[in-house]
């Protein structure tokens, strides 16, 4: 393992695409990560599992610097996260999309407007109004729009879509990035069971044919199965689940969700 | 279990083809005729800023000098004097009275006035109507105007102070009054009602508690305003320390003007502060707390909870305050009823408005009030909306530019404009440049509070969002602040607009330009069909303002 550390810091490719090491998270006096150990590799397709408060938004939060991590290592695409300078953390965000439970667009702007906030990181200076992006930045984008079948609605305001069309701007706005890695946190959380599959199998198949890495929290265990190759499951901070998709059974993946891990009950104190 | 999730997952929308069949118009915003008539209007208010600097004669070289000679001042006023205490404290004394029954006076008035006036609880649409015009035309003539009149018919002293102080208010505590009626639950009403209970123990038992949480806000926040405004009356000879500091700059008394202006501020940040706790504390529904002390047994008395305790005290020590000032300012509650024919003589003689000899100055003055407004938003504006950007929590950039910018934005809050005008003029002599100089300053620091405000009040979620993508403090700020907070700018622009025009009509009293300069002379030289007529331009000013800026407002959102 120190051997994989070593050369992950060289080259991006070789090494996994993430690679946790003892991370822990405090919140004040709040513990909200402890002693994780994670490891993803390039172009796989990764869920976390957890009742809320388990810290699986956490998590992804702090592998892009949204919050600081307290103690232990993450690197990620090859660089460590933490100690960065403002400018090599924006550089770093800008290879990884970021995907919100509630899609945060800013609704009184048109889809590709919200589409082109997506090149903020890549294109230099702060721009405003449509027309202050070049005609091949606005092409690009739109064509991340078509791709989540929302082209015909461009120059529409976001805030005048449905939860289930926001949530595919805000994807189109990840790949305007052109990201390596997505990091989707509770992407469907806030749709109807419908709208939730639609957009879940549209993020994965986009992120399967572009050999995009994906990190996601999920709590439908049935689109994890279908979809994951790899389950991962959080409890209260720590990581109790993690395992490739095809050795799990549904049993195991819903034990996650136990209030008590059934052998651990008697002592219950881990809990 | 997994087939079922294919089935759904084949609607799943990726079509392919349909950026080759976007043609290049795709890739430009289709045009809208909203947008057309934003930029029309947008264009037509820089070009009147423009001609309106002009017409105020404002070079930027002036402003520089003009900076240096308020520097040059400030250094004649140093070190601040304060002659005879006793004096000044007194008047303070009177100033803070005036305000306080200036505002009961005006809560007294509004009350029935908010009940004919919203909608749900007016007798009659035409009643409701004529009560939202009397409204208006209170908020349209500024309390200085008044003061003028008062001071004209009832001579000078407190008095016309008080009235109009209170007459003006009206304009804004029976709007916010008659506001909070109409926001309230009509359940409790309909309860109340179906218990046979008449009209007017409906509106006790049913409107009224839901409304005096909202009313008592209003109440302190006018106090406050009120203050602002009473530092100033003494100019008119409308009682207060004005008259002090009127008499120390009329002697070239530098320094004990500047003594007396620093004891103005103090006293006004100290009522502000007062202002905020009082809100905090007495609009705290937690302080009612659930959590009662387990009562020995059925109690007919309501226990005296913290929230309780606090009310009672800041009622009795209100009508305390009230009762003192009555009598220490030795104020005859009848005097306006004694004194109705100096009233009607005054009041009577403004009709009919006569414009007789004086059209061509008249018009002029009223191009220098609206260009004085004008200039001093657009400049003002570009200093507060920046300050106001950094003063606001989540967007500024560390927490010593917050605070710093929060620092700047209260201590020119705390300096009432006229002061300030009485400053420029001073500094750079008389004319509308001081005018727009004082009010250009004002506006940093009322604008930049309503910016900083409105902006704390964003959803963080798509600044979030820009910072994930890697995007800087400046890609926030473009893509999603500005953005998010755009037609609150436009709207706090267009209000800040509106107050500086109202303020500039009575600019003209301490010689900063515009109209109100002739309103005085006209009043001083007995010519009161010419004040009549100056009295009804101002008011069609401010209300053709006011109804264009809600206009805009609709427009922009």
């Amino acid at each position: 393992m120190t051997q994989a550390a070593a050369t992950a810091g060289s080259d991006a490719q070789p090494g996994p695409a993430i690679r946790v090491r003892e991370l822990r998270k405090d919140f004040g006096p709040v513990t909200a990560l402890q002693g994780i150990d994670l490891e993803v590799a390039p172009g796989e397709l990764t869920v976390l599992l957890g009742l809320s408060g388990s810290g699986k938004s956490t998590l992804l939060r702090c592998l892009n610097g949204l919050n600081p991590i307290t103690a232990g290592e993450a690197t990620v695409l090859g660089q460590p996260v933490h100690g960065m300078t403002s400018r090599e953390m924006r550089k770093l965000r800008s290879r990884i999309g970021f995907i919100f439970q509630h899609f945060n667009l800013v609704g009184r702007l048109t889809c590709l407007e919200n589409v082109l906030i997506g090149a903020s990181g890549r294109i230099p200076g702060p721009r405003y109004g449509i027309l202050s992006y070049s005609r091949a930045q606005r092409r690009e984008a739109l064509t991340h729009l078509s791709r989540v079948g929302l082209g015909q609605h461009a120059f529409q305001r976001a805030d005048s879509l449905s939860g289930g069309q926001q949530q595919r701007v805000a994807i189109a706005r990840a790949l305007m990035q052109k990201p390596e890695l997505i990091l989707a946190d509770e992407p469907v959380a806030s749709l109807d069971p419908e709208n939730a599959a639609n957009v879940m199998d549209l993020l994965f198949q986009i992120c399967l044919e572009n050999k995009i890495t994906v990190l996601c929290t999920l709590h439908q265990v049935d689109l994890a199965m279908h979809w994951a190759h790899r389950i991962v499951g959080l409890r209260d901070g720590e990581k109790v689940l993690d395992s490739t998709t095809a050795t799990l059974s549904r049993e195991d993946v819903l034990n996650v969700y136990r209030q008590l891990q059934p052998e651990a009950a008697p002592d219950g104190t881990t809990a | 279990m997994k087939t079922a999730i294919k089935s759904a997952a084949e609607p799943a929308p990726i079509p392919g083809n349909q950026a080759r069949a976007s043609t290049n118009d795709a890739l430009r915003p289709p045009f809208s005729r909203e947008k057309a008539v934003l930029w029309v209007a947008l264009a037509a208010i820089a070009g009147l800023t423009v001609l309106s600097a002009r017409q105020i004669d404002v070079d930027l070289r002036a402003l520089g000098g003009g900076f240096d000679d308020v520097a040059n001042l400030l250094a004649r006023m140093l070190p601040p004097e304060l002659d005879d205490p006793p004096r000044v404290g007194e008047l303070l004394v009177e100033t803070l009275m005036m305000a306080l029954l200036g505002t009961v006076l005006a809560t007294f008035i509004s009350i029935p006035l908010a009940f004919l006036a919203a909608s749900n609880t007016t007798p009659h649409p035409a009643v409701h109507h004529a009560a939202r015009m009397i409204i208006t035309m209170c908020r349209a003539i500024p309390d200085l105007v008044f003061a003028v009149l008062f001071v004209r018919a009832l001579g000078i002293g407190v008095l016309p102070g008080i009235l109009a102080l209170g007459l003006h208010s009206v304009g804004m505590m029976a709007k916010l009054f008659a506001d909070a009626i109409e926001q309230i639950d009509e359940g409790p009403r309909e309860a109340v009602r179906a218990t046979g209970a008449g009209r007017l123990a409906e509106l006790v038992s049913a409107v009224l508690p839901q409304v005096t949480p909202a009313w008592i806000g209003t109440f302190i926040y006018r106090v406050d305003i009120n203050l602002r405004t009473s530092v100033v009356l003494g100019f008119v000879g409308a009682g207060g320390i004005g008259f002090a500091l009127q008499d120390a700059l009329r002697g070239l008394m530098y320094q004990s003007a500047m003594g007396i202006i620093l004891i103005i501020l103090l006293i006004i940040a100290a009522m502000e502060y007062l202002a905020s706790g009082l809100r905090r504390t007495l609009l705290d529904p937690a302080s009612d707390g659930a959590a009662l002390p387990a009562m020995p047994g059925p109690s007919l008395r309501p226990p005296w909870t913290k929230g309780r305790t606090i009310r009672g005290l800041c009622a009795a020590a209100t009508v305390t305050a009230v009762v003192v000032s009555v009598i220490y300012l030795n104020i005859d509650p009848l005097a306006p009823i004694k004194q109705f024919p100096d009233l009607v003589s005054v009041f009577g003689r403004l009709m009919p408005p006569s414009v007789e000899g004086v059209q061509n100055a008249l018009l002029k003055a009223v191009g220098e009030t609206l260009a004085i407004g004008l200039v001093a938003t657009a400049a003002g504006a570009a200093a507060a909306i920046p300050v106001g950007i950094l003063a606001a929590r989540n967007v500024s950039p560390s927490v010593y530019t917050y605070h710093s910018a929060r620092a700047v934005i209260l201590a020119v809050r705390a300096i009432p404009e006229l002061i300030l005008a009485v400053i420029f003029v001073a500094a750079i002599g008389l004319g509308p440049m001081a005018g727009a100089m004082a009010l250009g300053v004002g506006t940093i620091g009322f604008l930049g509070k309503l910016v900083a405000d409105s902006v704390e009040e964003i959803p963080g979620g798509p600044l979030e969002a820009v910072r994930a993508a890697g995007g800087s403090w400046w890609d926030v700020l473009f893509a999603a602040v500005i953005p998010q907070t755009l037609p609150q700018l436009t709207g706090h622009w267009l209000y800040m607009l509106d107050v500086n025009i109202r303020t500039s009509t009575v600019l003209g009293i301490v010689g900063a330009g515009g109209i109100g300069f002739l309103l005085m002379e006209s009043v001083r030289t007995l010519n009161f069909d010419i004040a009549g007529s100056i009295i009804l331009i101002i008011f069609f000013i401010v209300f053709a303002i006011e109804r264009l800026s809600a206009w805009i407002r609709r427009l922009f959102r």
